[in-house]
């Protein structure tokens, strides 16, 4: 245990939750803000790539608005390729964010005041990304408001019995109130970045949207209170979004899609792909901003357990699915198994297992949770596992259906790719404006986890520790 | 870990140690009384129809093993996520686990003298004539599901004596309790996918292979979440009723019963959650050989039933416990626990004598479902219950109330939600 050992908060015997001798208040505020006030010319690095990989994607939906969903690679059976493979990829990555700052919050997880502003932005671009692939899946994306339930004069309402539409309720709600969450958590920061603002724009922007926040004991109190509240509401928001993505493929009879475990297997998974996103973006922004002392390797191994528990949860549940599959005895339902371990894209089933069951399985070796460069490629194979899950889960039930007759093999098109790897662009263009704007960690809920902010604090009197 | 408190922490020894002589002393002889006494009765009284006898006998089998099974699941949760306020309570949740053992003694009449009464795929005769049980006769047989239970009870019984005499082992030795939570913690990561494979499949073999053609994915969880919510029950009460006696008091706190609470509600949230799921998946797709399940369960007698468990185990808990107040108050926390736990019966009953009642209106001229609950089913739940306090009761008697040889400890004690 002496290898790691992590420095030691003297009140609680529990880990210093920001490191470094001395770090007093005012370094936190610095060392967050400056990276904001001050730029690197290293944002512009990740920037620009971003911006041209948002322009494939604007290209690649220009055309399509221009041709028609034809561009794509639908056929007969799979009526449903890579736009709900990446819808449901992105809306689980929008998961980890409100995870970290609700369902961590409520279990007094202090460890997530330094990650949970990033993630909640991460979150909430994720949603933007996912949302865009159902709005063109429709095909006439001007008429994407039908799904709400608007009086009109025809009399048309949408068909609340389907779980597409319940979609639309679960998605919408879960972005607003995420939106809610992080602009509340936000409002403190932004008092901060408008009192040190330099320029008369930075004080009108940020001032404008800090709200007049004071500081005050009585803004604490209605924040602390709006907080509460707002966790108590994400919570079930967390569960349900995926649990209703969950449903647009379980409640159907196709066997592969209906399975009873698929709500609590699809939340696992969501928070599985959620966290390691915020570990692709979060370890280069520690390194770039120099925040290592506040996003702590510490932090970085309790994301790690994270992923290998909910990445092992994901397999209890492929598991589960193969074993009743077997025992149930249902001979459509063992086809659709072996059709994926052995069928036309057992390459993506193994891709699939591999890097969602085997890699995160690395994350038992504590050496590897604290190594920077295994946790960003384990995260990498994590995200490319969560998508292949989806694809799994979306073209091989699909593409042999119940009719050998109308079995057939979906190819994605080039407009298929470029318009996922746009999405990316899109994605990595809102995340650089977040950090180059915004408070890239919560600094008003970071500063409440340090020692320092304990009444019991004496100065600098170390105690023994375990 | 250095004290900024001004006095010294100190466990008041009178509050830790239950003194024989006490009433809590006496309950392993009264249980196994109750025990012997209700199991006894629970045959007599069957008069000699054995599947009224086993399928009682499962009920309170599976109620009980719920309990053990959160005991488990409890500790070695509290060691894997490092909690700090749970430490108080887990010598309760300890002695509950270490109740395992004994259910395993329990469950070996089930394997080889009721067997044959509840799973009807062990008739070999019937499995000949039967397409879809012949299709899954690679699973179940009676030779793999002796096999399979035998890991089952070698996992439970390994896991927590392990776990059990690592804590007591290092009570009142604070250098042995900093070791023996390093070791805990260290085992606790694979403790959790043994614990989570075992109650999955004991699930499926002891409660789903009941109705052999039916299946859900989602099964083992759903009995995962009963027992999550069991023991969360079982400690609010026993914590109650340890304080009502006078003991652990200012060592358990306020704030650890508003802990319990809050866990209690979270899965009443987490049970209905899955179960909803379940069944809600089921009706959607509305497959016959999954729908027949429920199909039984909500015909005559069992509907009301099935609409006891919805309103009970969602609708009552849920607004019950949402208030802060009721979390923190000795007697409203009680009162939750309790029902939770009666509807932890319910729900055993509902999975299990619907089976039997099935099989009755098939073979009678009305085909009608009747509920019938006598004086078997009241006396196996008592026998099962007096074995399992008689266990439970005589480790709490044995050791320290709480674990006072955890680095943590006074962490737990101090512990306060803001």
């Amino acid at each position: 245990m002496a290898k790691y050992q992590d420095e030691l908060d003297p009140i609680t015997g529990r880990m210093e939750l920001v490191e470094g001798d001395h770090v007093t208040f005012h370094d936190v505020t610095e060392a967050v803000a400056r990276p904001i006030e001050i730029p690197s010319s290293r944002w512009w690095i990740a920037f620009i790539p971003s911006v041209m990989l948002l322009g494939v994607y604007l290209i690649s939906i220009a055309y399509l608005l221009y041709m028609g969903t034809g561009i794509w690679g639908l056929n007969n059976p799979v009526a449903w390729g890579w736009a709900i493979v990446n819808f449901v990829f992105w809306v689980g990555i929008g998961h980890a964010g409100t995870l970290i700052s609700a369902v961590l919050f409520l279990f007094r997880q202090k460890w997530r005041t330094s990650i949970n502003r990033a993630a909640e932005a991460m979150t909430i671009f994720a949603v933007i990304c996912a949302l865009q692939f159902p709005t063109f899946h429709t095909g006439r994306p001007w008429f994407i408001y039908w799904p709400l339930p608007l009086p009109n004069q025809m009399d048309m309402w949408p068909n609340f019995r389907s779980p597409l539409l319940w979609d639309v309720f679960a998605v919408s709600t879960y972005f607003t109130v995420s939106l809610l969450f992080w602009y509340v958590g936000l409002i403190p920061d932004l008092a901060t970045m408008r009192d040190r603002a330099k320029t008369p724009i930075r004080r009108f922007a940020y001032g404008l949207f800090s709200l007049g926040w004071r500081g005050s004991t009585r803004h604490w109190l209605n924040y602390e209170k709006a907080y509460m509240i707002l966790a108590g509401l994400s919570t079930p928001l967390v569960l349900s979004v995926h649990t209703i993505v969950s449903f647009d493929f379980a409640a159907s009879q196709l066997p592969g899609w209906h399975t009873t475990i698929f709500p609590p297997y699809f939340v696992a998974g969501a928070i599985f792909s959620g966290f390691a996103m915020v570990l692709t973006l979060l370890l280069p922004v520690r390194a770039w901003f120099k925040l290592e002392h506040i996003i702590t390797v510490k932090h970085l191994e309790n994301m790690a357990k994270i992923i290998l528990l909910t990445g092992t949860m994901v397999g209890y549940a492929y598991a589960m699915e193969f074993f009743i599959a077997w025992y149930s005895g249902n001979p459509y339902e063992s086809f659709a198994f072996q059709n994926r371990l052995f069928g036309d894209y057992w390459w993506a089933y193994w891709i699939m297992v591999s890097c969602n069951v085997i890699s995160p399985q690395f994350f038992w070796f504590k050496r590897i949770r604290r190594s920077v460069v295994w946790l960003f490629i384990l995260s990498i194979f994590v995200n490319i596992g969560m998508w292949f899950e989806r694809f799994v889960i979306t073209v091989t039930s699909l593409h042999h259906d119940f009719l050998p007759s109308s079995w057939d093999y979906y190819s994605p098109t080039v407009w298929d790719v470029s318009t996922l790897v746009g999405s990316f662009g899109l994605f990595f263009t809102l995340f650089c404006l977040f950090v180059r704007y915004l408070p890239t960690v919560a600094i008003g809920e970071v500063k409440s986890v340090m020692a320092i902010a304990n009444p019991h604090h004496h100065g600098d009197s170390h105690g023994e520790h375990h | 870990m250095s004290h900024a408190h001004d006095k010294p922490f100190v466990l008041p020894a009178d509050q830790i140690h239950i003194p024989a002589g006490s009433m809590w002393r006496k309950m392993p002889i009264i249980g196994l009384l109750l025990g012997a006494g209700g199991l006894g009765g629970a045959w007599a009284t069957s008069h000699g129809d054995s599947h009224a006898f086993w399928y009682a006998y499962l009920v309170a089998y599976m109620v009980f093993l719920a309990i053990a099974l959160g005991g488990l699941f409890f500790v070695i949760v509290q060691h894997l996520v490092r909690a700090g306020w749970s430490i108080a309570v887990r010598r309760i949740a300890e002695n509950a686990m270490i109740t395992l053992p004994v259910m395993v003694l329990l469950g070996l009449p089930i394997i080889f003298l009721g067997a044959h009464d509840l799973y009807h795929w062990m008739d070999v005769a019937a499995v000949e004539h039967d397409v879809m049980l012949n299709a899954k006769k690679s699973y179940l047989n009676e030779t793999s599901f002796l096999i399979r239970m035998g890991v089952y009870f070698l996992v439970w019984t390994g896991l927590s004596v392990f776990f059990y005499a690592k804590s007591t082992g290092s009570d009142g030795n604070p250098e042995a309790g900093i070791r023996a939570a390093h070791s805990m913690r260290f085992w606790a990561a694979p403790a959790v996918a043994l614990f989570a494979l075992s109650l999955t499949f004991a699930a499926f073999d002891l409660l789903m292979s009941l109705d052999p053609h039916w299946f859900s994915t989602m099964f083992g969880v759903y009995y995962f979440a009963g027992s999550a919510l069991s023991i969360f029950s079982f400690i609010s009460l026993t914590v109650v009723l340890l304080h009502k006696s006078g003991y652990l008091r200012g060592v358990v706190t306020t704030e650890h019963y508003h802990d319990l609470g809050k866990f209690l509600f979270g899965f009443t949230v987490f049970y209905t959650y899955i179960a909803f799921s379940q069944y809600f998946l089921i009706w959607y797709a509305n497959i016959p050989e999954e729908t027949m399940w429920f199909g039984y369960r909500i015909a005559d007698d069992f509907l009301p039933l099935t609409f006891l468990l919805a309103g009970g185990r969602f609708f009552i808990p849920f607004f019950f416990l949402l208030r802060r107040g009721v979390k923190r108050n000795a007697f409203t926390l009680t009162l939750a626990a309790v029902w939770i736990l009666f509807m932890q019966v319910v729900d055993m009953y509902w999975l299990v004598q619907p089976v039997l009642a099935h099989h009755h209106a098939l073979e009678s001229a009305d085909h009608v479902m009747h509920l019938h609950i006598g004086p078997v089913d009241f006396l196996a739940l008592l026998g099962v219950a007096g074995v399992f306090i008689a266990g439970f009761t005589w480790a709490l008697g044995r050791k320290a109330l709480v674990p006072t040889g955890d680095p943590r400890i006074e962490e737990s004690v101090r512990f306060e939600n803001f």
